[in-house]
């Protein structure tokens, strides 16, 4: 049979995809295999492992770089930060960094912050050069980041000293460093007031970002350790890491609205547009995929130790891609 | 799929180790006990496999029937310690902190840490290939740690431990002095930060090739064949290293896994046959001495060499 000429063909592809997609979210996950050295690609429509993008070592976090064209993934004993495209999961390039353990832009663009949990250090990059611009020496274990929404605070859990630390990224400047439960993690910004996860307690710390003080305590589960803003801003969601639950929290009120149950370590999780959140399961080597109107989850075998998950609706799908042509 | 060692890895972390972390307060270290778990987690397979696998075999075509077995018993303590005890625990924690520390040096110094994958970027993916490379170098260099180990009469006074037992099973392995291993993690450290050597990446390989250094010392009456002998270390390859007239200075066969460096290096011998083990000069205490005694009875060993009092075998 004559192929199609190449110009037609892509206009196939193309017509395909803009079809209008199913109820069910289409699009790649990522899911970065912290204990195999790859990122499991899924297919979200199907829940099928595609295949795994190999990395250097110890894939934990990734953050989106501002022009929304670059995924970036810390690779942190591998010293290097992956460049993805979060569309075909090309592998863009990589820059060298010194333990990219967690990661994050600022919400202006301007830095980038790299959390260097295995070398007690905090390194802010030019965004755009990805030049290093300072670097805090910092005692210990800096773990998890949040933005001020002015881009100029950046506030840092330090999982080995129970602590919290605010750094002025104008004049590279620690602000206050205070005390915080025990092995604080997960930390967001949210309505003026930061919430601390504490592993090592069953609650969420609220803190006055400008002084560090503790302002109240949001009593979730045992084990306390990342939480995640709803798309819709109306909820946060803690993951419990010694109790194997999830709390979803009323965002205006604090108070826990409902609990599920998600045994295996849950730890980083992210919202697909269908409505389901997709969280990680570090011990069970899997995502669990939860249904929150029914709190049933289904499951899907990724790489040894999931830690951060990137969901990409936006990604054609391979069956989509496939029927398209 | 998923693995099942990983999953009851898994569930030690899930149900033993955190809960009892979150309840001392210890929470920070519960990436630590995850690397711990998966270490003893396949450890103890590494035990459960070689017992299964070995027992037979030794009780099918032993080289030497011994009245009893008291000797052999310390062996077990030895391998229980370092393959699912404190040993991984230590081992992986401070290799990998000297890892992070190291190689995040280098990128300070705009140096670009040395890691295989990154000299032959088409390894990235490609597991047991990449776990072959490794393996084969690590092997190559633990060849010349343990022929150093028999050519320095300090090293040599610490080393004749592993030397001592003459009722070698497939449990002395891992019957080493302290010191010895220490100073064969150093050795490793600095081989595997040199090629970027990942730990716990590949566990599953490992059991395999611990496997194969656990059957070599196995009491069996079992050669590989000319070819496979030449292939892979055998029990009746590793024996003769471990012959009596082998102790010390003058040995052959120290290749762990590999022979191919003995037959480079000219140490191969593939003559003898199923000799009897030990080392004449050692202590008695260093043979059928309790784990403290042979620990001490090995240091006073090296002390007395240190100031070259104690001729090597």
């Amino acid at each position: 049979m004559r192929p199609l000429p190449r110009l037609t063909a892509r206009l196939i592809v193309l017509a395909g995809l803009l079809l209008p997609w199913p109820a069910a979210a289409a699009g790649l996950a990522f899911v970065m295999n912290s204990g195999a050295a790859s990122i499991s690609l899924i297919d979200m429509s199907t829940h099928k492992e595609l295949r795994r993008i190999p990395v250097l070592r110890e894939p934990h976090h990734w953050a989106m770089s501002p022009d929304g064209k670059s995924l970036l993934i810390g690779d942190s004993s591998g010293n290097t930060v992956f460049f993805l495209n979060p569309i075909t999961a090309k592998v863009q390039r990589t820059v060298v960094v010194a333990d990219p353990y967690q990661l994050g832009f600022s919400p202006n663009g301007k830095y980038l912050v790299v959390n260097g949990l295995a070398r007690n250090q905090i390194d802010v990059y030019d965004a755009a050069t990805m030049k290093l611009a300072h670097r805090f020496p910092i005692r210990s274990m800096p773990s998890h980041l949040a933005y001020s929404p002015g881009s100029h605070r950046v506030f840092v859990t330090l999982q080995g000293t129970n602590r919290l630390v605010a750094l002025d990224l104008r004049d590279m400047k620690v602000l206050w460093d205070k005390p915080v439960g025990n092995t604080p993690a997960g930390i967001l910004w949210l309505n003026g007031k930061l919430l601390v996860c504490d592993m090592g307690t069953d609650y969420v710390q609220e803190i006055d970002p400008a002084t560090g003080n503790e302002i109240g305590r949001i009593v979730t589960e045992r084990g306390a350790h990342n939480l995640f803003l709803s798309p819709d801003r109306k909820t946060v969601w803690v993951n419990n890491r010694v109790s194997g639950t999830t709390s979803v929290v009323d965002a205006a009120t604090l108070k826990v609205l409902r609990t599920y149950k998600i045994p295996g370590g849950p730890d980083d999780l992210s919202f697909a547009p269908d409505g389901k959140v997709w969280l990680t399961r570090r011990f069970a080597e899997s995502v669990a995929v939860l249904d929150p109107a029914t709190g049933k989850f289904s499951v899907i075998d990724v790489g040894r130790s999931p830690h951060g998950i990137f969901l990409s609706p936006n990604a054609p799908s391979p069956d989509r891609l496939a029927a398209a042509r | 799929m998923r693995d099942p060692f990983d999953l009851a890895a898994g569930w030690v972390q899930e149900h033993v180790l955190i809960p009892f972390l979150y309840a001392i307060g210890w929470m920070r270290w519960e990436e630590v006990s995850y690397g711990w778990a998966l270490a003893a987690v396949y450890g103890l397979v590494q035990v459960t496999a070689t017992l299964a696998l070995c027992t037979p075999l030794e009780r099918w075509r032993p080289v030497e029937r011994w009245p009893d077995r008291k000797a052999v018993v310390v062996d077990v303590l030895y391998t229980l310690l370092s393959r699912v005890g404190v040993l991984p625990l230590v081992t992986f924690v401070l290799f990998y902190q000297v890892q992070v520390d190291v190689t995040g040096w280098l990128v300070d110094h705009g140096w670009v840490p040395p890691m295989l994958e990154r000299l032959v970027p088409a390894l990235m993916g490609h597991q047991i290939l990449t776990f072959f490379c490794y393996a084969v170098i690590l092997d190559a260099s633990d060849y010349w740690r343990h022929r150093l180990s028999h050519m320095f009469r300090w090293w040599w006074a610490l080393h004749a431990l592993h030397h001592a037992q003459r009722q070698m099973t497939f449990w002395s392995d891992d019957r080493n002095h302290l010191l010895d291993d220490l100073i064969g993690f150093v050795w490793f450290a600095v081989i595997a930060l040199a090629i970027g050597v990942p730990p716990l990446q590949f566990p599953l390989l490992v059991l395999v090739l611990r496997f194969v250094e656990s059957l070599s010392h196995a009491n069996v009456r079992l050669s590989f064949g000319t070819v496979g002998e030449r292939l892979l270390v055998s029990p009746r390859f590793h024996r003769a290293h471990h012959g009596v007239l082998a102790a010390g200075q003058r040995s052959c066969n120290y290749g762990a896994v590999l022979p191919w460096w003995d037959m480079i290096f000219g140490t191969a011998d593939f003559s003898r046959d199923f000799v009897p083990t030990g080392d004449p000069e050692a202590d008695e205490a260093m043979a059928n001495g309790s784990y403290l005694a042979q620990q001490w009875a090995g240091l006073r060993r090296f002390g007395a060499a240190l100031i070259h009092r104690h001729a090597p075998g």
